[in-house]
């Protein structure tokens, strides 16, 4: 028998604090798709694709239905572009990216990710090509995401790569400035990106994972926030150990929601379970939103003194909480911050609260980085060049996930509101210092060396 | 060899299992089975058992309402002959529960809804304090659902008559509940 006060808490959290499970992504393997032909390479990444996904969206809604916890997204993530198109210029990648938009509207998922290249070491052909192509490509289509691990602990940082990626944000912002430079949204660089993210705009799918494989992103800042008041309503002396053992908790009930509900995915699909990824990733609705958990620690605004710490308390015990839960919890697994998809990290970014810096401050200690966060439109390619190489040296040298999802909006400067529409929400656009001043460090080019612990084997 | 159900009734107060199971044991019932639960100030009790006597039904309830009713408790005695059938159907275990403003026959319409899409109620738990508080007046149903049923169907008839009704019904498989209160 369940205890009533179970099944009512349960019930709360479901209906009242916005948990659910934000995303079911089908990874699908596309190296046996690989063909000379470029009619050949699409036509099989569409039969292959077709056949595992058919039923994706139908079973991900019906299992949702059976326990009552919706399934926001459904997605799909591919193995990296770059390389199973190699042999193709650019226009031949801006081909495949049309081949996975069509897909992707056939059997309706939300996004496809793994338009991807891997160059923290080098550029390869096909990585050249791809990374050619990303402007166009991301302009030209609407659900096709891309990412590029432009760095690692590993291997250091490809400063080449990083000043291609500039060039490639501002021409994809410049192809769609009628909308705020949208393809920049769909687009994020990487440093150690892991191999079985289920989150766009980061999504694909590692060469070491299987054939096709099912990783669940659950998501719940409005459960996190609300188990905070409760338990500092019940008792308001709590201290900071007692609260991160609450939010400790809670990550531990959602967790074990996404792993109920991956795996009956991944069982009704007849493919492997791969990863829950329990990030606190909020949305553009009120109650929804990392940055009003921080209010709820007792500060004034996320970005105030004080955001650092609390923010690493916060990832802690959320990764805490998940492998508690989970044998399998991988992926980025932490706290978003994302500028435009959380109303309360866009309101204190236009009150002033969060600049670019204490942005950049706090991604050390959360997961991923530099996110949705819109700069002006003149903002030079070498400046833009020089905030991504300091989010990519934050991941180098901690060893963790740090990425830059920046929109330079076309004609726009700081204090202007950029609209992105639906889950991209609106942002307000930040101020970056020396936004159009040349500096010659990123244009030296090559690989600033990866770190001394990277050499222990 | 004959089983058994003994239904008691009384009012709550230490020593009532005592006096039951005692009372059982003596007239050679070896007890299979016991639920027992408390609605405010009154007690119920379930006990399954196998008779190891030669002893009839009536005979049984006899001596142990002459044992018992002294005490202030009301007791029947049943023979338990049915095949088991109910665990032979698969099914699938939900929970639903309801909330919302108190009105008169509230139980009678969510189960005449079940038992309409043969779902067995495995156990109710309803609590009515009155009034529009939707907290105040819950009803939670664990039941098992036929795997022939329908359940597109079932849940567009109790979202319905809840819409109806005034109250608001969710409708979740069990392992939900399992998945995160039990470790």
């Amino acid at each position: 028998m369940i205890h009533d006060r179970e099944i009512l808490t349960i019930l709360g959290m479901l209906n009242n604090e916005h948990l659910d499970v934000r995303t079911v992504t089908l990874g699908v393997n596309l190296f046996d798709c690989v063909s000379d032909d470029l009619g050949r390479l699409c036509a099989n990444i569409e039969r292959k694709i077709g056949n595992l996904a058919a039923n994706l969206v139908p079973l991900c809604n019906r299992i949702g239905e059976k326990y009552g916890i919706q399934v926001v997204n459904k997605r799909i993530s591919v193995s990296p572009i770059a390389n199973i198109a190699a042999p193709f210029g650019p226009k031949g990648m801006v081909a495949v990216a049309h081949t996975l938009d069509r897909i992707a509207r056939e059997v309706n998922v939300d996004f496809v990710g793994g338009f991807t290249a891997l160059v923290e070491k080098g550029i390869a052909r096909g990585d050249d090509a791809l990374i050619a192509a990303l402007p166009q490509a991301l302009a030209e289509t609407e659900r096709v995401c891309a990412s590029v691990n432009v760095a690692s602990t590993r291997e250091g940082i490809n400063m080449d790569a990083i000043l291609r990626m500039s060039h490639a944000i501002k021409e994809a912002a410049a192809l769609t400035a009628d909308k705020d430079g949208l393809a920049c949204a769909k687009l994020c660089v990487f440093a150690n990106i892991p191999q079985d993210i289920p989150f766009m705009a980061g999504a694909y799918l590692g060469i070491g994972e299987a054939d096709a494989v099912i990783n669940v992103g659950v998501s719940g800042p409005g459960v996190v926030k609300k188990a905070i008041d409760r338990a500092l309503e019940a008792d308001p002396n709590m201290d900071l150990g007692d609260i991160a053992e609450c939010i400790k908790r809670t990550a531990a009930k959602v967790t074990r929601i996404g792993e109920l509900i991956g795996r009956e995915v991944a069982s009704e699909l007849g493919i492997p379970f791969g990863v829950v990824d329990l990030s606190l990733a909020p949305t553009p609705t009120a109650g929804d939103s990392v940055g009003e958990i921080f209010q709820s620690l007792g500060l004034i605004s996320i970005g105030s003194p004080g955001s650092t710490a609390a923010l690493a308390m916060l990832n802690d015990a959320v990764k805490k909480g998940g492998a508690f839960a989970s044998s399998h919890v991988g992926g980025l697994s932490g706290a978003f911050i994302p500028v435009s998809e959380d109303l309360n990290i866009a309101e204190a970014v236009s009150k002033g609260f969060l600049t670019i810096e204490k942005l950049e401050a706090m991604t050390a200690v959360c997961s991923v980085g530099l996110d949705m966060v819109a700069i002006p439109g003149d903002t030079s390619v070498e400046t833009l060049a020089g905030i991504i190489a300091d989010e990519m040296a934050i991941g180098m040298i901690n060893a963790k996930t740090t990425a830059c999802r920046l929109i330079p909006v076309p004609g726009k400067k700081a204090g202007d509101m950029a609209h992105f529409g639906g889950l991209l929400g609106f942002a307000n656009i930040i101020n970056v210092h020396n936004a159009t001043a040349q500096g010659s460090f990123v244009t030296k080019g090559g690989r600033i060396p990866a770190p001394i612990h990277s050499l222990k084997n | 060899m004959k089983k058994v159900i003994v239904t008691v009734l009384a009012n709550d107060r230490p020593g009532i299992l005592a006096s039951v199971t005692e009372a059982v044991f003596q007239e050679g019932g070896n007890l299979d089975q016991v639920s027992q639960t408390l609605l405010e100030t009154q007690f119920a009790g379930l006990f399954i058992a196998t008779l190891t006597k030669d002893i009839s039904v009536e005979e049984l309830q006899t001596k142990l309402r002459k044992i018992l009713s002294p005490q202030g408790m009301d007791v029947l005695v049943k023979p338990i002959d049915e095949p088991d059938t109910i665990k032979n159907i698969p099914s699938e275990p939900f929970v639903i529960t309801c909330f919302g403003p108190d009105r008169k026959g509230l139980v009678a319409e969510i189960t005449a809804i079940l038992a309409r899409h043969q779902v067995n109620v495995t156990n109710l738990r309803a609590m009515f304090e009155g009034g529009n508080d939707p907290s105040r007046n819950l009803m939670v149903y664990e039941v098992d659902i036929p795997a022939s049923a329908d359940t597109a169907v079932l849940s567009e008839d109790l979202r319905t008559r809840a819409a109806e009704l005034s109250l608001v019904i969710n409708i979740q498989h069990r392992n939900i509940f399992e998945s995160i209160t039990r470790i």
